[in-house]
C-alpha cells in the first residue's frame, strides 16, 4: 500500500496567522489510518489552533488539508464533523444545562437524520466570489435542485410536528445508540443528569462520548487528561486505546501529561512557534536536543546535554 | 430557596403538613395520563363561556370577557411562535412584529375591498379565510428566512439591534408604499369569514371567536412542544448552549437558526391573519413596536421556554389591563377603600390602566431582580438557576 493511500489525513503547507503573529507555519503533517498521535509544544506553540484549523473554525492562510484525499479546508465546521472529524475541548463546552443524554444525541445529529442532507457542495479550499458565482450559476441550470433543499426543509419540520413514524423510529435508534456510547465510556446510570452538575472527570467522558456519537473516522482530543490525577489519567489512556482498537478511529490528541502521551502516542508531533520542529515515536522526540531546548530553553538545554555528556 | 420559602413564614409542622400535601397532590397530577390531562383542560376551556354565575344568576364570563379571552388568546400564541426563536433557540428576535403584519396583510391585501392589490369582487370567494389559513404559515416561513439568511449569522445583542430594526422597516414600508398597502388608513372593510351552516365569524361572534381562538393556541402548543422534543429542538438547544460546538458536533447552526426563525415567523403570520380577520382591518398603527415588546416581556415575565408560562405572561400582561376597566374590577378595588384613606381605588386603577407600561417596566425589573427565570421557569431552567453556577 502506498503511503498516500494509508493518510488518513494529510496536512501540506499549513499556515495561520493572526495578524502578524503566525501561529501555524508551513506545518506538513500525515496521519495513518488507525494510529494515535500525539501533538505536544509549550503554550502557545499552535496546537489548539491546528485543531480550530482542522476542524474549520479558521480557514488557512495557506496550505490545505485532505481528508481520505478530499480537500476539506475552508469548509464549515458542521461539513467536516459530517465528513468524519470529531472533537472534544480543552476548556471542556458540553452543553451545561443538557442532560447526558441529551448532550450524546446532540452528537448523534447527523446519524439520526431522516432526511438525507445531500452532498456537501462546497469544493473545499479558499473559494473567491467569483467561484461561489459559478457554483450559484452551476445550480441555477436545475431549477428542480434549487426547489429540493426548502421541500426538504418543509418535510424536515412537518413530519417533526406530526410525529411520523420515522422520525420515531430514527429518534429511537438514536437513544439506543447514545446509551451504548455513554455504557463505553462507563456514564451508566448517570444518563438523566444534567451535564453542569457532574463530575469533573465524568464531564471529560461525556465530551468523549459526545465526540463519538458523531461517527468519526478522526477524533481529535484537546487535552483529555487535563486536570486528572495518575489513576484518571491512567484510565483515559485505556479508553482512548479502546477507542481506537475497539471502534476503528484514528486519534490525533494534544496533551502536556508526558506520562499520557509518551504512553498512548505511537507517533509524536513536537510544535514551537507554528513549526513542526520534531516528529517521530516517543522515544526519538524524548531524545531530540531541539525540543529539549523548546521545552527548557536554550541555556538549559546545554547545560542539560552537556551533563549527559560528562555522564557519558 | 425560592421552593422552601414558606419555612421563612409558615411555622414549621405547618410547613412540613404543607409540602406533605402539595407533594402528594403533585403525584397525584403526575399519575394521571397525559391524555386525559389534556381533555380535562380542553373541556374546562370550552365551556368557560356556560359557566353559570353561582352568585345572582347569568353567565360568569360575558362578551366582555370573551373579548378580553380573544386578545389575551391571540398573545399566548404569537407568545408560543416567539418562545421557539427566544426561549428554545436562544435568539433575541425584537421585530416579531415583522411577522405579525405579513400574516395580516396578507389576508388583507386579498380580502379587503380597499386593497391596491386586486381588483375582483372578493365576494367570489367565500371560503378565502380558510384558504388562506394553512397559507399564512407557509408564507410566514418563508418571510421569515428571507428576513433571517441576512441577520442570523450575527449572535446575541447585534441580532436584536438588526430584527429591531426590521419591525420598525415593515410599519414603514406599510405606512409609505401607499400604492401596495393602502398607506397609513389601512385596509378595511374585510368580510367576516363563513362558517358552517350559514354562519359567520363576525367581530361581534365573540363565543365563536374564543373557540377558534382556544383551537389556535392548542394548534400552535402542539407544534412548538413537537418540535422542542425532537432533534430540531435538541438541535436549538444546542445552539442555545454553544454554537461552537454545536457545529463541531455536526449541527448546521445556519439552518437550525433560519427553521426557529422560520417556525416563529409562521405562527406569528399566523396570529396575524387571525388579527386581521377579527378586526375586519389591517392598519399600520397596529403593528408597531409596542406589539413586539409586549411579546418579549410576557415571555420574559411569565418564564423563558415555558408554555404555561407564555399563559400566564399573557394574562398578567394584556389580561389584567383589560380586566382593569370593568366594573368588577372597581367593585373589587372598592373593597380596599377602607385601607387606602386618602385615594380612590377605582381612580387608582385607571392610572393604573393608562400607565401600564410604567408598572410594565417595574414588573420587568422585578422578575428580572426575583425570579430571574420567570414566574413559571421550565424544568431545565428551575434547576439552572437554583443550583451554584461553578462547573465551567
Amino acid at each position: 500500500m502506498s503511503a498516500a493511500e494509508d493518510a488518513l489525513l494529510r496536512t501540506t503547507g499549513l499556515t495561520k496567522r493572526f495578524q502578524g503573529v503566525v501561529a501555524l507555519d508551513n506545518l506538513d503533517l500525515d496521519v495513518k489510518k488507525g494510529s494515535i498521535v500525539g501533538v505536544i509544544g509549550p503554550n502557545g506553540a499552535g496546537k489548539t489552533t491546528f485543531f480550530n484549523v482542522l476542524t474549520g473554525f479558521y480557514g488557512p492562510d495557506a496550505g490545505t488539508i485532505e481528508l481520505m484525499g478530499r480537500r476539506v479546508d475552508w469548509l464549515q465546521p458542521h461539513e467536516i464533523a459530517g465528513l468524519g472529524v470529531s472533537r472534544t475541548f480543552q476548556n471542556i463546552r458540553l452543553f451545561a444545562n443538557m442532560t447526558a443524554l441529551e448532550n450524546v444525541l446532540v452528537g448523534d445529529h447527523v446519524a439520526s437524520a431522516f432526511v438525507n442532507p445531500g452532498p456537501i457542495s462546497s469544493p473545499g479550499g479558499r473559494v473567491g466570489f467569483r467561484d461561489q458565482l459559478a457554483v450559484i450559476a452551476g445550480r441555477m441550470k436545475h431549477p428542480l435542485q434549487m426547489l429540493a433543499s426548502p421541500l426538504k426543509w418543509g418535510w424536515e419540520v412537518v413530519a417533526t410536528v406530526a410525529g411520523l413514524p420515522i422520525v420515531r423510529s430514527t429518534e429511537k435508534s438514536a437513544v439506543d445508540r447514545s446509551y451504548e456510547l455513554l455504557r463505553f465510556v462507563g456514564l451508566q446510570g448517570r444518563s438523566q443528569e444534567l451535564a453542569r452538575n457532574l463530575p469533573y472527570g465524568d464531564q471529560r467522558r461525556l465530551e468523549l462520548a459526545r465526540a463519538l456519537a458523531t461517527g468519526p473516522k478522526l477524533l481529535l482530543l484537546d487535552e483529555p487528561a487535563a486536570g486528572m490525577n495518575p489513576q484518571e489519567g491512567q484510565a483515559m489512556m485505556r479508553l482512548i486505546r479502546q477507542i481506537r482498537d475497539n471502534l476503528g478511529v484514528t486519534v490525533i490528541l494534544i496533551e502536556h501529561q508526558m506520562r499520557v502521551v509518551m504512553g498512548v502516542c505511537e507517533r509524536i508531533t513536537v510544535l514551537d512557534y507554528g513549526k513542526k520542529i520534531s516528529e517521530g515515536t516517543p522515544q526519538e522526540v524524548q531524545a531530540d536536543p531541539r525540543v529539549i531546548e523548546a521545552y527548557l530553553g536554550r541555556k538549559v538545554a546545554a547545560e542539560v546535554s552537556g551533563e549527559a555528556a560528562s555522564d557519558g | 430557596m425560592p421552593e422552601n420559602w414558606t419555612s421563612r413564614i409558615l411555622p414549621a409542622w405547618l410547613n412540613s403538613a404543607l409540602s406533605t400535601a402539595t407533594g402528594r397532590a403533585e403525584r397525584a397530577y403526575g399519575s394521571v395520563p397525559n391524555a386525559i390531562r389534556l381533555l380535562v383542560l380542553a373541556l374546562l376551556l370550552f365551556l368557560v363561556p356556560y359557566y353559570p354565575n353561582p352568585f345572582g344568576g347569568g353567565l360568569v364570563f360575558d362578551d366582555r370577557w370573551l373579548a378580553v379571552f380573544r386578545l389575551v388568546g391571540l398573545y399566548i400564541m404569537l407568545g408560543i411562535g416567539l418562545n421557539i426563536v427566544v426561549g428554545y433557540a436562544g435568539l433575541l428576535d425584537l421585530g416579531y412584529v415583522a411577522f405579525f403584519a405579513t400574516g395580516a396583510y396578507l389576508y388583507a391585501l386579498l380580502a379587503s375591498p380597499a386593497s391596491p392589490a386586486i381588483d375582483f369582487p372578493i365576494d367570489s370567494v367565500p371560503w378565502l379565510f380558510w384558504v388562506l389559513l394553512p397559507m399564512s404559515l407557509i408564507v410566514g416561513a418563508l418571510v421569515g428566512i428571507l428576513l433571517g439568511i441576512p441577520v442570523l449569522p450575527l449572535r446575541g445583542d447585534y441580532l436584536a439591534i438588526v430584527t429591531l430594526g426590521f419591525g420598525e422597516i415593515i410599519r414603514l414600508f406599510l405606512v409609505n408604499k401607499t400604492d401596495w398597502t393602502g398607506g397609513s388608513q389601512g385596509l378595511y372593510g374585510i368580510k367576516a369569514p363563513p362558517l358552517p351552516g350559514g354562519l359567520e365569524l363576525k367581530s361581534t361572534a365573540l363565543t365563536e371567536w374564543y373557540f377558534f381562538i382556544i383551537l389556535g393556541i392548542f394548534f400552535t402548543a402542539f407544534c412548538a412542544v413537537r418540535l422542542r422534543d425532537s432533534r430540531i429542538g435538541r438541535a436549538w438547544e444546542a445552539i442555545r448552549e454553544d454554537e461552537d460546538a454545536a457545529a463541531a458536533m455536526g449541527v448546521d447552526t445556519i439552518k437550525y437558526k433560519l427553521f426557529a426563525f422560520a417556525m416563529g415567523a409562521a405562527l406569528g403570520a399566523l396570529g396575524g391573519m387571525i388579527f386581521a380577520a377579527f378586526q375586519g382591518s389591517a392598519i399600520p398603527d397596529s403593528f408597531d413596536l409596542l406589539v413586539s415588546i409586549n411579546v418579549v416581556a410576557l415571555i420574559v415575565i411569565g418564564g423563558m421556554g415555558n408554555t404555561w408560562g407564555v399563559v400566564l405572561g399573557a394574562v398578567i400582561l394584556i389580561g389584567i389591563p383589560d380586566f382593569l376597566r370593568f366594573k368588577e374590577a372597581s367593585d373589587f378595588l372598592g373593597w380596599f377603600d377602607p385601607l387606602v384613606p386618602f385615594a380612590d381605588t377605582h381612580e387608582w386603577a385607571q392610572e393604573l390602566r393608562t400607565n401600564r407600561f410604567i408598572v410594565f417596566g417595574a414588573l420587568l425589573v422585578l422578575v428580572m431582580v426575583l425570579r430571574p427565570s420567570g414566574l413559571i421557569p421550565s424544568k431545565r431552567r428551575k434547576i439552572e438557576f437554583s443550583t451554584p453556577t461553578e462547573a465551567a
